[in-house]
């Protein structure tokens, strides 16, 4: 293997890791759409960014974080609104933005299209550095309010009448979950962002017991899913996204089935 | 214990341009078991999350040991509510995440920890000994979701007990249990409420699973109290019609009243 592709794999290992991660949190938050949400949010970021002459980095991390956050508005019992259907409507006006942005953009816009799909082939040094801060500072989040996030993933009304501190941590999490996605997008991209959070995450949740065996299954699984899907498409020389994609789906289907079977024997 | 008293004056929520629930007053003296009584709809969950800060009111006061809950700030509010232990519905938690039975009790001692503070092993030792007392010991590292539905309550009392609360709020804790779960789970209640003389609001639509400890009962029907009173009188038929269309009457067996209609 070319030792170009190191760097994809360390890359990717990173990406799969904090995806996995995350995935842990929104997954049982009933926020996985928010992966596809945050893509088109900092897309519309980046667009906005590169319009206004800004650079287009910084663009989706203010935007993506600041357009999550948003969500921690919305209570469950007090609003009306479902936090997916919030999504979908939030969705469908970052998609408007961005095609609107788009549309004003002079010139080629071939490098803002690529954010959509992602292009991890093409990683530079830079950008691993950038997403591996990034995970490292979810997971010091994580460890440091675990104990609130326990409660907030079992119950946001439980952690609320009992005096958690869940708009506090809730906000944050979700600041920090819109960083961690637009800082990975430009490499894993939107769509296959979404099932890096999803698949890992839901895997984890059927086979594990506690919370911690989730957390470090889930976290391993994004690993291998990133990690065995760049490895399968290079040797079977396939598309890298599908693979990882794949992989990952491969996964899930099997703890689902280990689950079944141990059902079956008790 | 003296503290845990609730007062609500001039309350009223409107949600869509309608009011949902009108209160003139309601005060619960601390270390008093009352249970909050209504046809379906009646407005009995959205009292008791009037009283936990759940929902703000339109107008009106909430006050818990002369603290008016809704003028604090988000923060305060939460050191508040660290005194309060509430039992939701199963609508509302989330009983298929893999959390063990002694991660859900230990979720109990968040609420009393600071933010950026670990349980310690004391806070530990407190939800072994809650585990141990309710009898789940041979339980503890099952999954929360892999128990049957009346150990998930006694769980959830458990978790609501190792905050050493001064209020003790449960909604419909005997649902959709069998008639065994329901006495046991009522039971347990009534037995913590003697030993600690935490201040208990009950919400229920039955009068059986109310123990008799419940000697004040809050009859509502279209997000108003029609009756408060002592559980004898608030049961009788004339009272009860104030709530349900019908005769209906109660009967006292082993110190539960049930009660019953077309008699």
């Amino acid at each position: 293997m070319d030792p170009f592709f190191y760097l994809v794999i360390v890359a990717g290992a990173i990406a799969g890791a904090s995806c996995g991660l995350l995935g842990v949190y929104l997954v049982a938050l009933r926020l996985a759409f928010i992966g596809i949400f945050i893509s088109h949010t900092a897309m519309a970021g980046s667009v906005y960014a590169h319009l206004v002459g800004l650079d287009p980095t910084v663009g989706p991390v203010v935007v993506s974080s600041l357009a999550s956050m948003c969500l921690a508005g919305i209570r469950p019992g007090r609003s009306r609104l479902d936090p997916n259907v919030a999504l979908a409507i939030l969705f469908s006006l970052m998609l408007g933005l961005t095609f609107l942005g788009i549309g004003l953009v002079q010139g080629s816009r071939s490098e803002i299209l690529g954010l959509l799909w992602g292009s991890i082939l093409f990683v530079r040094a830079g950008s691993v550095v950038v997403i591996a801060v990034a995970a490292v500072v979810f997971a010091v989040f994580a460890l440091v309010f675990n104990k609130e996030l326990k409660v907030l993933l079992f119950s946001r009304t439980i952690a609320s009448a009992t005096g958690v501190h869940e708009t506090f941590v809730y906000a944050l999490f979700l600041g920090l979950a819109g960083i961690v996605l637009a800082v990975n997008l430009p490499l894993v991209g939107g769509l296959m962002i979404f099932s890096l959070i999803t698949n890992p995450a839901a895997a984890a949740y059927q086979i594990c017991r506690g919370h911690r065996a989730v957390v470090v299954a889930s976290t391993l699984f994004g690993v291998l899913s990133a990690v065995g899907g760049f490895i399968a498409s290079y040797y079977l020389n396939l598309p890298t996204g599908a693979c990882i994609v794949l992989t990952s789906t491969l996964l899930f289907a099997l703890a689902a089935l280990s689950r079944t079977l141990a059902r079956r024997v008790d | 214990m003296t503290a845990g008293s609730v007062g609500l004056s001039g309350i009223d929520v409107r949600r869509a341009g309608r009011t949902i629930l009108q209160i003139d007053g309601l005060t619960i003296p601390a270390g008093s078991f009352v249970g909050i009584l209504g046809t379906n709809g009646a407005g009995k969950t959205t009292l008791l999350k009037i009283c936990a800060g759940l929902i703000g009111p339109t107008r009106g006061q909430v006050r818990i040991d002369d603290v008016d809950l809704v003028r604090l700030s988000s923060w305060r509010k939460c050191g508040l509510r660290q005194r309060i232990g509430y039992i939701p519905q199963s609508t509302e938690y989330n009983a298929e995440l893999p959390f063990t039975l002694r991660e859900i009790i230990a979720m109990g001692r968040t609420s009393v920890r600071s933010l950026l503070s670990r349980l310690s092993r004391q806070d530990y030792a407190i939800v072994d000994e809650w585990i141990d007392r309710l009898g789940l010991s041979d339980r503890r590292n099952q999954t929360f979701r892999s128990l049957s539905g009346g150990q998930q309550q006694k769980a959830l009392i458990a978790r609501a007990m190792t905050q050493d609360p001064e209020l003790l709020m449960l909604d419909e804790p005997c649902a959709n249990l069998d008639f065994y779960w329901k006495q046991q789970i009522s039971g347990m209640i009534e037995q913590l409420y003697r030993e600690t003389h935490v201040t208990v609001l009950m919400v229920s639509h039955e009068t059986s699973v109310l123990p008799p400890a419940c000697e004040r009962i809050v009859l509502m029907a279209d997000g108003r109290i029609v009756a408060d009173g002592g559980a004898d009188e608030v049961l009788s038929p004339q009272v009860l019609r104030k709530a349900y269309p019908g005769d209906f009457q109660t009967v006292l067996i082993g110190g539960r009243r049930y009660t019953v209609g077309g008699v």
